[in-house]
């Protein structure tokens, strides 16, 4: 396997423990819209992570074989964190708003400190 | 007036994410053609810059929302 391939595997790892500490806190916590804002933020977060990855591994291939792909999803990701944003508003005595928008940005940080602990 | 933020806040947004990506996008399919041994490198590269850049617009589009849905 390559580095990309390790990195892939390394960060929907992390995700699950994430995703499973946060069910964790939503069923032993007393904040539980604040943990289910945080579930459904880092749930939309990591269908991203995963588009994200399926796009840059199908254009790898591609550009590696001279064919072509359709786009790279951005606006599927700009949309999964606007549905995120929608559940939000419409179930808001369930769902934390600032923990969803907190949520939506895991991703991010888990690729980040995953940069940086494997950059060697 | 909220509805004319949240499309300008939108449209800014996806005008910063497609420069962006185009332009990682286009250096990397570059360096790939040109060395294909490095293509995992080249993709991790890529895979973050990539990461980077579509953070500030999700933002843009979730701050849309709220706003037009208050």
């Amino acid at each position: 396997m390559d580095t990309f391939q390790h990195m892939i595997t390394r960060q929907r790892k992390w995700m699950f423990y994430l995703l499973a500490l946060l069910v964790l806190g939503w069923g032993l916590t007393p904040y539980k819209s604040v943990f289910l804002g945080l579930l459904l933020g880092s749930a939309l977060s990591f269908y991203n992570l995963w588009l994200m990855q399926r796009k840059i591994r199908k254009l790898g291939e591609a550009s590696g074989e001279s064919k072509s792909v359709k786009g790279l999803g951005t606006f599927s990701r700009l949309a999964s964190g606007a549905l995120a944003v929608v559940i939000a508003l419409q179930f808001e005595d369930h769902f934390h708003l600032i923990a969803v928008v907190l949520g939506l940005m895991t991703v991010y940080f888990v690729i980040m400190i995953d940069y940086l602990v494997y950059k060697g | 007036m909220g509805l004319v933020a949240a499309a300008i806040a939108v449209g800014l947004a996806a005008v910063g994410a497609g420069i962006g990506n185009g332009l990682i996008v286009g250096r990397t399919v570059e360096g790939i053609a040109r060395q294909p041994e490095l293509r995992g490198t080249l993709q991790t590269t890529m895979f973050i810059g990539v990461a980077l850049v579509e953070a500030i617009p999700i933002i843009g589009v979730v701050i849309a929302f709220i706003v037009m849905g208050q």
